[in-house]
């Protein structure tokens, strides 16, 4: 999401906005330390991929939002206090001879 | 709505005459609410000192480049997050919930200013 001189912003960029300010929300209904955990993850999350997203990689963009959505509906949800971000990495799996 | 009509059929508030004016015991005042949305609003002083007061402190701003007219990605080098986030706080500072759309214009202590000092609610 490069800074736009003159700020005119694309219906997608207003979206991804929407979904940003969505989350800040959402965190401010839960206690402060939460509040402040969540505020960092989705800020660090929505950061990185403004930088290694292209941005004119619509459909990614689109899938990311609709995953977004999914996740601030579930934050939303009183019984909710946090989220955390996993880092998986590929790994050799053995499976197991019966 | 039939409890509410029988409630109110069978509730009887005293009437209590005021008495003439100079006599008003305190607890007699409060109910008599001036309806001015004038009387505590905010001076344009009060809201630049307090919108400042929220840029300057936003972690990513250096203070000593913040006056009432500078651009928050322009001249502050933030970026459109960044943007979300200064708006926010200043909701939080004055008590105001501000929709997406009117949100996504203020991008600058300027417009900022002029938003909160227009809103009627404002606190």
């Amino acid at each position: 999401m490069g800074a736009s001189k003159g700020q005119k912003l694309s219906g997608m960029q207003k979206q991804v906005l929407s979904l940003y300010r969505g989350f800040l929300r959402a965190a401010r209904s839960k206690p402060a330390e939460d509040r402040r955990q969540i505020e960092s993850i989705v800020s660090a999350e929505f950061r990185q991929n403004s930088k290694q997203v292209d941005r004119k990689n619509f459909l990614y963009i689109e899938y990311l939002l609709r995953r977004g959505k999914k996740q601030l509906d579930q934050l939303k949800s009183p019984d909710t206090i946090g989220l955390s971000s996993v880092n998986v990495s590929s790994s050799k799996k053995q499976n197991a001879d019966t | 709505m039939a409890l509410r009509a029988a409630v109110l059929r069978h509730i009887r508030l005293p009437v209590q005459t005021l008495p003439a004016a100079g006599s008003r015991p305190q607890s007699q005042l409060s109910f008599l609410r001036l309806f001015s949305s004038h009387d505590d609003h905010l001076t344009k002083e009060e809201v630049i000192d307090r919108v400042l007061d929220v840029v300057k402190s936003f972690p990513k701003v250096d203070p000593s480049q913040v006056t009432p007219d500078v651009h928050f990605q322009n001249d502050l080098g933030l970026d459109s997050l960044d943007n979300v986030e200064i708006v926010m706080a200043l909701e939080e500072e004055f008590k105001l919930e501000i929709p997406d759309k009117e949100a996504d214009k203020i991008d600058s202590c300027n417009l900022a200013i002029e938003y909160i000092y227009n809103h009627p609610l404002a606190g």
